[in-house]
């Protein structure tokens, strides 16, 4: 009895925590492109106007980011101007769940097959690992370990972001608290 | 507990041995076909391969409708829609593609235009647009190395905008792959050589990249196993049909294994060389692999020492110090391919090969970069690693 009313409350954090994840992490997308060269430099070999998506199947939330030029993403929320040009799906929100609360790198969720590129790989290989670079901003270093395959050592980014995007972390990751078992 | 997860999949049937194409007509019928188009190139016709496959279908009352031989080594759109148009007038109702990994492709492609309808194959490039089984398709692979004849991807070049068009769908898997030693019975030793280093890369890196799963390790070390034992025996004895049928089944069953687990940076940095550099993969494959497992080393020992045991046998894995053992492993796939390069000259060097200048490593770095086999690799990759991994192999 008690079961049936405790999982509705589960999925339902899970989905918010999911949700504010992708929040989370497109403002850092857009935050971390205007000052790190490192994201500059994978970002400039997309067209300009090129629409990413990350999404849960098969019709949860989104993240959209766009690359406006000369390596600078810009956060569309959760709604496209126009097609997107490249799309990561989670398969199911469990998945998406995974990978958001850093309990499962991005590559290995790849590697399992939690989810599916619909678009070109290497854009799709180029965007992982603009993602790798912002996973290692915004966690600590501890938990950046588990959520990339290597801890770059070259971070130089001013403490004032880290703090505001670890800010979020710290609501985030007590949704994990809360709903992991 | 651990977050692993995995998924394996492989329903081609594997129709392997001798007396094996006898069996085509038996498959077809099974499929309810009954007017099959075959689907290869002018190198396998000239060297009368396509004889036993027609006698073995006439002997059994199965025409061979329409045979189209013009397959080129780097295959295309045209090309795919010329045989399309063949396949339809002559009301063709199933594919038997025999060749190498162009003739597999250009077959699975025309398979997904002559099932799904139009002539624009473009449109049904991607990942997951085709939604619906297609007609009935058997492979009879002529080299032992690219594992086409198990792997639900094809690649075909665009010639009006120069860019290669992947095609991913589990329906491209042929219904069955026909192995037969006497297809790859007249390979010539250099090729010999190179492809079974492709699916001994195959299986090496599907062993050892990030995907891997104990389904599809089953296989990889199966097949790093029996190409260890027979590759060189049938080097020197290229009539030895019983070896020639173990290197054909390796290069299956590393098909296998890696379209379940993936392959990585020997693959990317090989898709790129041969791309700038027009050299064969199979070579390129040969000519990394030694390098990116020193690369990958500290993120492999494990698995990579565990594959000691198939490439060298019980006795050497034994004496050697499991400390030791990942080491070992570099160094007989070291000592394999100085026994290639004596006995045909395969290249160990990408200055061994004449044909790649220094000039070219940065451009191949970074187009390696861009390649797909990079996610799975167990290192995360960056430029400098790339072009380091590069200066490595060039002499
Ligand atoms: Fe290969």
């Amino acid at each position: 009895m008690l079961a049936k009313r405790i999982q509705p409350m589960v999925f339902q954090a899970r989905r918010l925590y999911v949700e504010l994840m992708f929040q989370v992490m497109g403002r850092a997308l857009q935050a971390v492109s205007e000052i790190d060269s490192a994201v500059q430099k994978e970002a400039r070999a997309l067209p300009d106007g090129f629409l990413f998506e990350m999404m849960v199947m098969p019709d949860g939330s989104r993240l959209i980011v766009e690359h406006t030029g000369n390596g600078r993403f810009h956060y569309h929320g959760d709604s496209a101007p126009r097609p997107v040009d490249l799309s990561i799906q989670f398969k199911h929100i469990a998945h998406a769940f995974l990978v958001l609360s850093f309990q499962e790198k991005t590559s290995v969720a790849f590697a399992n097959d939690r989810m599916l590129v619909d678009g070109d790989i290497s854009y799709a290989i180029r965007m992982t690992r603009v993602l790798n670079r912002l996973e290692t901003f915004i966690l600590p270093k501890l938990v950046a370990k588990r959520a990339v395959k290597e801890y770059p050592s070259n971070l130089h980014l001013p403490e004032k972001l880290l703090s505001a995007a670890r800010i979020y972390l710290k609501v985030a990751t007590h949704f994990v608290e809360t709903v992991r078992a | 507990m651990t977050n692993q997860y995995y998924e394996f999949f492989c329903p081609v049937k594997v129709i392997a041995g001798k007396a094996a194409l006898e069996h085509i007509p038996y498959e077809l019928t099974g499929l309810a076909a009954k007017r099959p188009m075959i689907v290869t190139d002018k190198g396998v016709r000239a060297a009368g391969l396509l004889d036993p496959v027609v006698a073995a279908c006439e002997e059994s009352g199965l025409e061979i409708i329409s045979i189209y031989d013009d397959v080129p080594p780097d295959s295309s759109t045209d090309v795919v829609r010329d045989i399309a148009g063949i396949y339809r007038s002559e009301k063709c109702d199933s594919i038997i593609a025999v060749g190498g990994g162009s003739a597999i492709d250009t077959a699975k492609a025309v398979n997904i235009l002559v099932s799904e309808g139009g002539d624009d194959i473009a449109a049904y490039s991607g990942a997951g647009v085709i939604k619906h089984p297609l007609k009935p398709f058997l492979v009879v692979p002529t080299t032992a190395g690219t594992g086409s004849e198990v792997t639900s991807v094809a690649v075909i070049t665009d010639t009006t905008k120069s860019v290669k068009l992947p095609f991913t769908s589990s329906f491209l898997l042929p219904n069955a792959a026909v192995i037969d030693p006497r297809m790859t019975l007249t390979l010539p030793p250099h090729i010999t050589a190179a492809t079974a280093m492709d699916a001994m890369t195959h299986a090496t890196e599907a062993f050892t990249c990030m995907a891997k799963n104990p389904l599809s390790d089953a296989y990889a070390t199966a097949a790093v196993k029996k190409i260890s034992t027979s590759l060189l025996q049938v080097m020197d004895n290229p009539k030895d049909s019983d070896g020639r049928l173990e290197l054909a089944q390796a290069s299956t069953m590393a098909g296998i294994a890696f379209s379940n687990s993936m392959v990585g940076l020997v693959h990317a940095l090989g898709h790129a060389t041969g791309a700038i550099c027009h050299l064969p993969h199979g070579l390129c494959m040969s000519l990394y692999l030694p390098y990116v497992l020193e690369y990958n080393l500290e993120s492999i020992r494990a698995p990579l020492g565990e594959l000691l045991l198939y490439l060298e046998g019980p006795d050497v894995y034994s004496a050697t110090p499991a400390s030791r053992r990942a080491e070992a492993s570099i160094s007989a796939l070291r000592k394999m391919r100085d026994e290639l390069h004596k006995r045909c000259k395969l290249p160990r060097t990408l200055k061994e090969t004449g044909s790649v200048e220094e000039h070219q490593l940065d451009t191949i770095a970074d187009m390696a970069m861009d390649d797909g086999a990079m996610m799975f690799n167990p290192k995360e990759v960056s430029l400098d690693d790339a072009r380091a991994v590069l200066k490595r192999a060039w002499a």
